[in-house]
């Protein structure tokens, strides 16, 4: 899907958290968000999430007006920082959350959300873990289960909040290959917010570097890195 | 390899220590009770069994019994709704409305007895109301009702409102990203994550609530299979000096509150082992 | 083009409505099952005027209990306070076995009736039982008497200041304390300079709880003092008897006093949680 963002800005009270800014996102496409904390990457996140409101601007998916729908009508599959699994459910139930909450009429049936749980458990290739809870899991396979979780409503993009910011070095490495594979499979517009430049020149197709509420540049990795736009650039990607 | 009763510390005063504490909990405590349960052995399991088996005994507990439980899932429902409303909301008073649900454990219970009385007697505030509509309150098990959700009222507000303090809001923000509206939100996410707090503040109540004499016999009528509460009885048989008939009766309630010591940790327990936190 | 005429609401809200509806409910429970009850007490007592209400509280009777409950509140407390630190001390800087089971019983009491608390104290003292013979014949009756008063309220309120106090000495640790012996300090010096000042404000909001329900305290006291007039009786006892004399202002007027108290209490307790709820206990409320 593709992501238009317009003129957005975000004020907490007094102090701008995003002045406006702008960007496009084309489908498919593997983003990161790139900035030191307070730099309003993960505001921008949140926006397009449907989980906090912009002060003025619009989003449009796909040219669609996107700004006033409400976080369930965006099936945005969003992976939080924190996880936030369902500490009294099952990894099985975690998954199928999503499916379970729907409308009667729209509701798989039981052996439907089963089939797609599996397939979603094979999928982070941890297909025997259906039955324990959150609390017996590795954080990385938490991590897995909560992306596993956001991808069981056939989302019609991925949100990652610094999706590997509570995880060792040597694990994170491993789930960065994770992502990746799960994103050229899919095909999902992906976008997640890291302050690790390693991790966004590794990555991602797209970096946009955000510093103070404003997009500082906008480019492939390679680019950024030859031709940085702003000291500020220059500094952040070199440390 | 056998565990040592006492394991060594540099820190002194371990024999004060103990000895203030065993000392006072053997005199204050287990004398006593130990005194009530060999009161009950000396007279027998018959006798005891003869002295509970009773049509005004079985009544005064079971009516204690009855009304505690209805008291107590009322506390359930309303004490969630008092948690959730004292964390989640702003409003002007909500700080002073925090410190008041606390009331119940400070004000005595004979000053809440005689109040709640003359409010729902015929003639007081609530009571006339009640009249005028064909309707009785006090002297009735509606009274006894009244006063133990006053006693109850601030257990299962006072578990659960730290657990609604910590639930993070990531966790009600994934549900809402995956598609659930708010109502599902509660019930699927939230209500469950209460229920283990809900449950321990339940059975304090019920516990307490069995138990309660001050705030009750005031505005209970104390009608001998209708408005008889079970420790109004205790006192009835110790005025009469029939020590077995009272001891009988003890023994019995303090099974009930044993029995729910244990369903409290059980709950705990299960929690704990189930879900990783209580 | 770039104003958002949209009125957004956040994931973890409910709808203004159910807000409306919850908050009220709430405003008018609390308000039905709390308020009104407390305010009956001084409105009660004041149906004949201040005068009135102050002249019942002068006369012999009530005075007599306003003494003998301040004088039991006097014994018990201390007792009680002195108990909960040796406890904590005890549960909180040993490892020893049975220590949960010791736990269980210090909390033992909350889960027992005041009834049955005052009939245990009862068989345990009384003429009639072993122990409580022995002291009679020497002269020294409990029950019936002042001994049994504290007692009864000592029982009902046992696990006040301990519970108080064992979380918070458990989150404390005892690195400050070994640290204090290492530098050649005594035990109670240690005590009185390390452990005391960390744990004074949990002391005192246990402290104030005890005190609450001890003048406070009915059911127990009820069973165990005999109600004698101007000897057994305490101001919780003295409403009962003045309420069932159909002295109506006189029995309110005593329980304002205890409502004040209760008052004062929740005041006290509120300031010391707004102000230290760093070092109270974390699960504080019961």
């Amino acid at each position: 899907m593709h992501i238009e963002i317009e003129d957005i800005s975000k004020e907490f009270g007094a102090t701008a958290a995003l002045h406006p800014v702008s960007l496009s996102i084309p489908s498919g496409a593997l983003v990161a968000l790139l900035g030191p904390s307070g730099s309003g990457k993960t505001t921008l996140l949140r926006i397009l999430g449907g989980l906090e409101f912009p002060t003025a601007g619009r989003v449009r998916f796909d040219g669609q007006d996107a700004t006033g729908l409400t976080v369930q009508e965006r099936r945005a599959g969003f992976v939080f920082q924190s996880y936030a699994l369902f500490r009294h459910m099952t990894v099985f139930d975690n998954i199928a959350y999503g499916l379970n909450a729907r409308p009667r009429a729209q509701r798989p049936s039981k052996p439907e959300i089963a089939r797609r749980v599996t397939r979603l458990l094979d999928l982070i290739q941890l297909p025997a873990i259906g039955p324990r809870y959150p609390s017996q899991l590795s954080g990385g396979q938490r991590q897995r289960v909560a992306l596993a979780r956001a991808m069981a409503i056939e989302p019609r993009m991925l949100l990652l909040d610094e999706p590997f910011g509570a995880l060792d070095a040597k694990v994170r490495k491993e789930l960065r290959q994770g992502l990746r594979e799960i994103h050229d499979t899919t095909g999902l517009t992906t976008i997640f917010v890291t302050h690790d430049q390693d991790e966004a020149m590794e990555l991602a197709d797209l970096v946009v570097v955000m510093s103070m509420g404003r997009i500082e540049q906008i480019g492939r990795p390679q680019d950024i890195r030859a031709h940085p736009a702003s000291d500020f650039v220059r500094n952040f990607i070199s440390a | 390899m056998k565990q040592p009763l006492v394991h060594q510390s540099p820190i002194p005063g371990l024999g004060l220590s103990a000895g203030i504490t065993l000392t006072m909990l053997s005199i204050i405590v287990l004398l006593p009770i130990g005194a009530l349960l060999l009161q009950g052995a000396a007279s027998g399991v018959d006798v005891m069994w003869a002295a509970i088996n009773t049509k005004r005994t079985w009544g005064a507990l079971l009516l204690s019994f009855r009304l505690s439980l209805i008291a107590a899932l009322f506390n359930l429902v309303f004490g969630v709704a008092v948690a959730w409303v004292l964390v989640r909301y702003r409003f002007p008073g909500r700080k002073l409305l925090d410190a008041a649900v606390d009331l119940p454990f400070a004000l005595p219970t004979a000053v809440a007895g005689i109040a709640l009385t003359a409010l729902y007697a015929p003639n007081g505030a609530f009571g006339a109301i009640a009249k005028d509509l064909g309707f009785k309150i006090a002297y009735t098990q509606w009274g006894i009702l009244i006063a133990l959700i006053f006693v109850g009222l601030p257990f299962v507000a006072r578990t659960v409102q730290p657990v609604v303090e910590e639930i993070e809001r990531e966790v009600e923000e994934a549900s809402a990203t995956l598609g659930a509206s708010r109502a599902h939100t509660i019930r699927h996410i939230i209500l469950p994550m209460l229920t283990p707090a809900a449950l321990t503040g339940f059975a304090l109540a019920l516990a307490r609530s069995v138990g309660e004499y001050g705030s009750v016999i005031f505005i209970a009528g104390n009608i001998p299979m209708k408005t008889e509460i079970a420790p109004l009885l205790i006192v009835i048989r110790l005025e009469e000096f029939d020590y077995p008939g009272a001891a009988a009766i003890g023994i019995a309630m303090l099974l009930i509150s044993f029995m729910m010591l244990l369903a409290i940790n059980a709950v705990q327990v299960f929690s704990r082992r189930r879900i990783g936190y209580v | 083009m770039s104003d958002v005429p949209i009125r957004f609401r956040a994931a973890t809200e409910e709808t203004p409505l159910a807000r409306f509806l919850l908050i009220g409910g709430v405003l008018l429970g609390l308000a039905v099952l709390l308020f009104a009850p407390l305010i009956v007490v001084f409105f009660e007592a004041l149906r004949d005027g201040a005068l009135a209400a102050v002249a019942s509280l002068a006369n012999p009777e009530a005075a007599s209990a306003i003494r003998l409950t301040l004088i039991v509140a006097a014994i018990a407390v201390p007792l009680n306070a002195v108990f909960g630190i040796a406890a904590a001390w005890f549960v909180t800087k040993f490892d020893f076995r049975g220590k949960a089971i010791l736990i269980t019983l210090i909390d033992l009491p909350f889960s027992v009736s005041p009834v049955v608390a005052g009939l245990c104290i009862v068989l345990t003292f009384g003429a009639n039982s072993l122990i409580g013979g022995v002291l009679v014949g020497h002269g020294f009756p409990i029950v019936f008497a002042l001994p049994g008063i504290v007692l009864a309220s000592v029982f009902v309120t046992f696990p006040f200041v301990a519970r108080e106090l064992i979380p918070v000495m458990i989150e404390q640790g005892r690195a400050e304390e070994e640290a204090a012996l290492t530098l050649g300090a005594s035990g109670w010096r240690v005590f009185f300079t390390v452990t005391l000042p960390n744990i004074r404000w949990a002391l005192l909001y246990g402290v104030l709880l005890c005190n609450a329900r001890a003048m406070g305290e009915f059911g127990a006291v009820a069973v165990v003092s005999g109600k004698i007039r101007g000897q057994t009786a305490t101001m919780p006892i003295t409403i009962e008897m003045l309420y069932n004399e159909y002295l109506s202002v006189a029995a309110f007027s005593l329980a304002a006093v205890l409502a004040l108290l209760a008052l004062l209490t929740l005041t006290l307790k509120t300031g010391l949680e707004w102000r230290y709820a760093d070092q109270l206990a974390a699960n504080h409320r019961h």
